[in-house]
C-alpha cells in the first residue's frame, strides 16, 4: 500500500514539472522520514556512493565522451558515406543506408539519442534532398537510433549490470544478435515499403567506392575492434574499454580526421584541407588544451551530470525500497499469485512500457531491476535474457511520448514538432514491437552468444 | 515482516545467504532472534550488498542506520592498524590457531581497540584459509613472478604480492570472474568457499593449496546502540550470537572441505605443496612482516606466533 | 557556449563562476579518462598500476556529478516531463512551476541537512539534531575523522588536518573527510541555484526548472555543427 503512495508521489512531482532526479529523490526522502528510522545522512551517503561506490557506472561518462568525440570529429559523416556506398542502390536505399549507419554508430556509441543526433543530423536532411518526405526520414532514423542501446556498447546495459551484479561483458555480447536482427528487420521493412511505394534509389558506384569510403570510415570503425577485442581479449575491463575508446576517439578526431582541434582546416580555406601534423607538431600538446577538446569534454560532462543525477536518485529510491523490504514483499505476492514465467514476462513488459512513458531509461532500470530480478531468478529466467528484454522495452520507451529522448532529439534534428515525430515514428515502431515479442519468448536470441563464448551464466543468490 | 512494538534490528552484509558461511550464519542469527525474542526484537537481514557494502556499513552503523554488520577484517585497518596482523601472510597455520589467538588476551585487546571509535566487535566469523590461483601452475613463488593478481584493497596484500614480484591490481569483486576469464588479471587469492562460490576455478589453470592467509569477519555493532539497550535484551542478543558463532564456526572446516571437494568434482585442478615448496613460499612472503611490524606491534606478532606454535 | 541554452551570466562575477564551473566539469572528466587510460597502459605495458587510480577516479566521478547538479539547475539542463504543463494557460503554468520549485527547494533543504549530518562527524564537527529540520547540534556526536580512504596517499599539504581534526594522530592515507567535503558544498550550491531559479520564475524571467523540448539541446547541437 505504502509503495503505491510512493509511486503516485513520484508521478505527481513529474507531472508538475519537477526534474526527474528530484522527483525520485524527494519522494524517497519523504517516504523514508515518515516510515522508517533511517536518517537523512543515509540519503547523502547514498547520493555520494551512487557514483563513488559503483565502479561499473564509470563506463557511462567514458562512453558518452567517446561518442561525443566521434560525432564532432567527423566519424559519423564517414560512416554514412560508407553505408550509402554499400546499400544506397537498393529501393529506399538512403533510408536503408541510414539504418545501416545507425547500426554502425551504435556499435561505437552507448546511447540512443547520441546515435540519432550523430546520424540523423546528416541523413535526414540528405534524404529530403533526394526526394524523401521528411516524416518518413525522421520516423526511420528515430527508430533506428534506438539500436544505440541494444548494439554494444550500451549505457543502459551498464546500468542493468550495475543494478543486478551481472557481468557487463556478458550483457554486451548478449546484445549483438538481437541488435543485428532488429536492424535487419527494420531494413527489410523499409525495403518492402520502398518496393510498394516506389521510393527513390541511389546508383551503384562499384566496389571501388565501397572500399574507398570503407577505408575512410575504417579509423572510426576500428573502435569496434578495440572495444570488443579489448574486453574479450583480456586487455581491459568494460569500464576501462570505455576510457580507452574515449582516448582513441580523441586521437582519431584530432590527428587523423582533423575535423576538430588544432589541425582543423581554416575557416577561409575553400578546399577545407586540414593541416598536416609536421606543419604544427606542437599540436600533439595543444590538442589536449584546445577549445574544441575543452568544449567536447564539457558537453560530455554536462550530459553525464544530468544522466547520473537521475541514476543516483534512482539509486536512493532503490535504497529506500530495499530498506523497507519492498522487493521481497512484491516477489512474495507475485509468487503467491502463482505467476509462471510467461505471465511474469508479460507483466515486466507492461510495467516497463508504462514506466517508459514517464521515465528516463537508466533511472527506470535502476528502480525496476531490483523489484523483478529476484522473482525472475526464482522462476528460472536467465538474468541476461531479462536484461535484454528490459533494454528492448527501453528502446520502445524512447520513441513513445511524453518522455522519449529519441523523440526530443529527432524533433530537434529534423525541425519537426514533437507530435509530428510521434506520428512519423509510429508505423516503424510496429517492427520493434514484433521484435520485442520475439526477444521475450526466444531466450536463445540473447543467451546463445554469451553462453557460447563465456560459458553458462553463474547464478548465486 | 516485523510486528508493531518490536525493536527493529538491521543486519547488512555483502554475500549470498544460501551458500556463503557469513550469509548462512547471519540468517541463523536472525532466525533465532526472531523466534526467541518474538515481541521484543525483530531482526531483518539485508544480504548481497543490497543495503550497504562493507566499505559503507561501518559508517552507516555509527550513524545508527543499521545495527549489525560483519565486514571482512581488512576493512578495520582504517580504524586500527593492529588489524593488519590478520592479513600478514603465513601468520597462522590453520583456523584453530586463528581461533586461539582471537580468544587470547592480545586478540581481545585488538578487537576492543575500536571501542574508543564507537565500534564494538562482538564475535569473529570464519570463512577459511586463503589459497592462491592463476592462469598458470603455481608451485614455487617464482611462478607468480610477473603476474597480475587481484587483491582486496589493503596495503599488506599489495606488499605481499610485491614480495612475489607480482603486481597487485585493484578491482571490484563483481568484475573478477570476467577479468580472470579474459586475462585482464592473471590470478587471485581466496578461500575455498569463495573460489567455489564465484566459480573462479573454471577460469584458472589451477588452485595452489597454500593456506597462506585467512579470510575472516568480525560481527560489529555500535557502542552507543549496544549500551542503550536494556540489559536483559543485550544479554540475550549476546548469548544467541555467541551460540550461533560457535555452531557456525564449528562447521566452517567442513564447509571448506566440501567446497574443495566440489571444485575437484567439477573438474578443477588443486595443487598441494611439498614441504620444501611451502618453505619457499613462506621465505618469499614472510619479509612482509617487518614492513608492518611497527604498526601491528612486534609484541602482538610474537604473541600470535607463540599461540601458533601450539598447533 | 551553445548548449547552455539561453543562459547568459549577467555580471562579471557571474561570468567568472560560469567559466569556472564549465572548466571544472571538463577538467574532472578529462582527468578521470586519463587516469583510467594510464592505468590500462601501465598494467598492459609495464605490469604495474597506480594503486590509488581507481579510487581517485571514483572520487572525481562523484565530485563531477555533485558539482554539476547545481550548474545544471542554473542552465536548465535537468530532464523532466513538460508534456502536461505545456497544455496549461500561462498563468496556471507559472503557478505550477512555482509549486515544482517549492518541491525542489524542499529536496535541496533536506539534502543539505543530510549532507551536513553525513559529513560533519568526519570533520570532527557535530551533527544536527532533528529528523526533518535541524533543531540544534548534537553534542554527543561520534567523531569519525579517523576514517581514511583505502588507497589514496596523504598529500603533505593536508598534514595540518592531523592536528586540526584527528587529535594529532597521523594519517597514513587521505582521510575520508576530504572527498566527502564536496557533499555539503554541492548541496548548499544546489539550494542556492534553486532559490535563484524560484525567484526568476516568480518574476517571470524563467518558465520552468527543466530543459524545454521545444528548443532542446539537439537544435543547438545541429546549429553548432552547421556552423563549422
Ligand atoms: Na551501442
Ligand atoms: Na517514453
Amino acid at each position: 500500500m505504502e509503495v503505491v503512495v510512493l509511486f503516485l508521489m513520484v508521478i505527481g512531482f513529474l507531472v508538475i514539472g519537477v526534474p526527474i532526479a528530484i522527483a525520485l529523490g524527494l519522494s524517497s526522502m519523504v517516504f523514508l522520514l515518515v516510515l522508517s528510522n533511517t536518517s537523512l545522512g543515509a540519503i547523502a551517503q547514498s547520493l555520494y556512493q551512487g557514483m563513488a561506490g559503483h565502479y561499473t557506472l564509470l563506463a557511462i561518462p567514458f562512453f558518452i565522451l567517446a561518442s561525443s568525440f566521434m560525432s564532432t570529429g567527423g566519424v559519423a559523416r564517414r560512416i554514412i558515406d560508407f553505408s550509402i556506398a554499400c546499400v544506397g542502390h537498393f529501393p529506399g536505399g538512403l533510408a536503408i543506408a541510414g539504418v545501416f549507419a545507425c547500426m554502425m554508430f551504435a556499435a561505437l556509441s552507448g546511447s540512443s539519442p547520441a546515435t540519432v543526433v550523430a546520424i540523423g543530423s546528416i541523413v535526414i536532411a540528405g534524404m529530403q534532398k533526394v526526394g524523401y518526405r521528411k516524416e518518413f526520414a525522421a520516423g526511420v532514423i528515430c527508430n533506428a537510433g534506438t539500436l544505440g542501446i541494444l548494439i554494444p556498447p550500451s549505457i543502459v546495459m551498464v546500468v542493468y549490470a550495475a543494478a543486478t551484479d551481472v557481468s557487463v561483458g556478458r550483457m554486451f555480447l548478449a546484445g549483438v544478435i538481437p541488435g543485428l536482427l532488429a536492424g535487419g528487420m527494420l531494413m527489410t521493412a523499409i525495403y518492402i515499403y520502398a518496393r510498394v511505394k516506389d521510393l527513390p534509389r541511389g546508383e551503384w558506384k562499384g566496389f571501388g567506392e565501397v572500399l574507398e569510403t570503407g577505408a575512410k570510415a575504417g579509423w572510426g570503425l576500428f573502435l569496434i575492434v578495440i572495444i570488443l577485442g579489448g574486453i574479450y581479449g583480456g586487455i581491459f575491463t568494460p569500464t576501462e574499454a570505455a576510457a580507452v575508446a574515449a582516448v582513441y576517439a580523441f586521437l582519431v578526431a584530432n590527428f587523423i580526421y582533423r575535423d576538430m582541434g588544432p589541425l582543423k582546416a581554416h575557416e577561409d580555406d575553400p578546399t577545407r584541407t586540414p593541416l598536416p601534423l609536421y606543419r604544427k607538431p606542437y599540436a600533439l600538446v595543444t590538442a589536449f588544451f584546445h577549445d574544441d577538446t575543452r568544449r567536447t569534454l564539457f558537453e560530455s560532462g554536462k550530459l553525464t551530470v544530468t544522466l547520473m543525477f537521475i541514476i543516483a536518485n534512482a539509486l536512493i529510491l532503490k535504497h529506500v525500497l530495499t530498506d523497507e523490504q519492498i522487493p521481497q514483499q512484491i516477489a512474495a505476492a507475485m509468487l503467491d499469485a502463482g505467476f509462471g514465467p510467461v505471465m511474469f514476462l508479460v507483466m515486466v513488459n507492461v510495467i516497463l512500457l508504462i514506466g517508459g512513458q514517464f521515465m528516463e531509461p537508466s533511472g527506470l532500470i535502476v528502480i525496476v531491476a531490483p523489484l523483478v530480478f529476484p522473482i525472475a531468478i526464482e522462476l528460472g529466467i536467465d538474468p541476461i535474457h531479462l536484461g535484454i528484454i528490459m533494454v528492448v522495452n527501453m528502446e520502445i520507451g524512447m520513441i513513445t511520448p511524453p518522455v522519449g529522448l529519441n523523440l526530443f532529439v529527432t524533433s530537434g534534428v529534423a525541425g519537426m514538432s514533437l507530435m509530428g515525430v510521434v506520428r512519423a515514428a509510429l508505423p516503424w515502431m510496429g517492427v520493434l514491437f514484433v521484435f520485442l515479442i520475439m526477444v521475450t519468448y526466444i531466450p536463445a536470441l540473447s543467451t546463445w552468444l554469451p553462453t557460447t563464448m563465456m560459458g553458462p551464466e553463474i547464478i548465486i543468490r | 515482516a516485523c510486528d508493531p512494538g518490536e525493536m527493529i534490528i538491521k543486519f547488512s552484509h555483502v554475500t549470498n545467504s544460501d551458500n556463503h558461511p557469513k550469509g548462512i550464519a547471519a540468517n541463523l542469527f536472525a532466525q533465532r532472534v526472531n523466534d526467541e525474542m518474538n515481541g521484543t526484537a525483530c531482526m531483518e537481514v539485508y544480504p548481497n550488498s543490497t543495503l550497504y557494502t562493507d566499505e559503507q556499513v561501518i559508517e552507516a552503523m555509527l550513524r545508527g542506520d543499521v545495527q549489525f554488520g560483519a565486514p571482512s577484517l581488512s576493512l578495520f585497518e582504517s580504524i586500527t592498524k593492529q588489524f593488519r596482523i590478520f592479513d600478514l601472510p603465513f601468520m597462522f597455520k590453520n583456523l584453530e590457531a586463528v581461533d586461539a589467538f582471537q580468544a587470547s588476551e592480545v586478540g581481545t585487546q585488538i578487537k576492543e581497540g575500536m571501542v574508543r571509535r564507537g565500534v564494538l566487535g562482538l564475535e569473529f566469523w570464519h570463512n577459511g584459509m586463503k589459497q592462491i590461483s592463476a592462469n598458470k601452475p603455481l608451485l614455487m613463488p617464482e611462478d607468480a613472478s610477473g603476474l597480475k593478481f587481484r587483491v582486496q584493497p589493503s596495503d599488506v596484500l599489495v606488499a605481499q604480492m610485491e614480495a612475489l614480484n607480482a603486481s597487485a591490481q585493484p578491482m571490484a569483486f563483481a568484475e573478477v570472474y570476467g577479468a580472470l576469464q579474459t586475462g585482464v588479471v592473471d590470478g587471485q587469492e581466496n578461500s575455498w568457499a569463495n573460489i567455489y562460490g564465484q566459480k573462479f576455478f573454471e577460469v584458472q589453470d589451477g588452485i595452489t593449496e597454500t593456506n597462506h592467509g585467512i579470510i575472516d569477519y568480525l560481527v560489529i555493532t555500535s557502542v552507543d546502540w549496544w549500551e542503550g539497550l536494556d540489559a536483559p535484551v543485550r544479554d540475550q542478543l549476546r548469548t544467541i550470537l555467541a551460540e550461533v558463532t560457535d555452531a557456525r564456526n564449528a562447521e566452517v572446516a567442513a564447509v571448506d572441505a566440501n567446497a574443495r571437494q566440489l571444485i575437484l568434482d567439477a573438474g578443477g585442478t588443486i595443487r598441494e605443496l611439498t614441504d620444501e615448496q611451502r618453505a619457499a613460499w613462506v621465505a618469499a612472503m614472510k619479509p612482509v612482516w617487518t614492513q608492518f611490524e611497527e604498526e601491528v606491534g612486534a609484541e602482538n606478532i610474537a604473541a600470535a606466533q607463540a599461540i601458533n606454535e601450539q598447533f | 557556449m551553445s548548449a547552455s541554452g539561453a543562459y547568459e551570466p549577467r555580471t562579471a562575477l557571474g561570468r567568472f563562476v560560469h567559466s569556472f564551473e564549465e572548466t571544472a566539469i571538463a577538467v574532472m572528466l578529462g582527468l578521470m579518462t586519463l587516469i583510467t587510460f594510464v592505468n590500462v597502459v601501465l598494467r598492459y605495458g609495464f605490469n604495474s598500476s597506480l594503486i590509488w587510480g581507481l579510487e581517485v577516479v571514483l572520487i572525481l566521478f562523484a565530485w563531477l556529478v555533485l558539482l554539476g547538479m547545481s550548474y545544471a539547475v542554473k542552465v536548465s539542463a535537468h530532464l523532466g516531463v513538460d508534456a502536461v504543463t505545456a497544455l496549461l494557460p500561462p498563468d496556471a503554468r507559472r503557478a505550477v512551476a512555482l509549486l515544482a520549485a517549492v518541491a525542489c527547494l524542499a529536496y535541496a533543504g533536506l539534502l543539505l541537512k543530510g549532507a551536513w549530518d553525513y559529513w560533519a562527524p568526519f570533520a570532527a564537527l557535530p551533527e544536527t539534531t532533528g529528523r526533518w529540520f535541524p533543531t540544534g547540534l548534537n553534542e554527543n556526536t561520534r567523531i569519525r575523522s579517523f576514517f581514511e580512504t583505502d588507497q589514496v596517499p596523504m598529500p603533505g599539504f593536508l598534514r595540518f588536518l592531523e592536528d586540526a581534526i584527528n587529535e594529532g594522530d597521523r594519517y597514513s592515507k587521505l582521510p575520508r573527510v576530504v572527498p566527502y567535503t564536496m557533499l555539503p558544498i554541492a548541496a548548499a550550491l544546489l539550494l542556492y541555484r534553486l532559490v535563484e531559479a524560484t525567484i526568476d520564475i516568480w518574476n517571470g524571467r524563467r518558465n520552468s526548472l527543466i530543459v524545454s523540448h521545444e528548443v532542446g539541446d539537439a537544435l543547438d547541437e545541429l546549429a553548432r555543427q552547421d556552423g563549422r
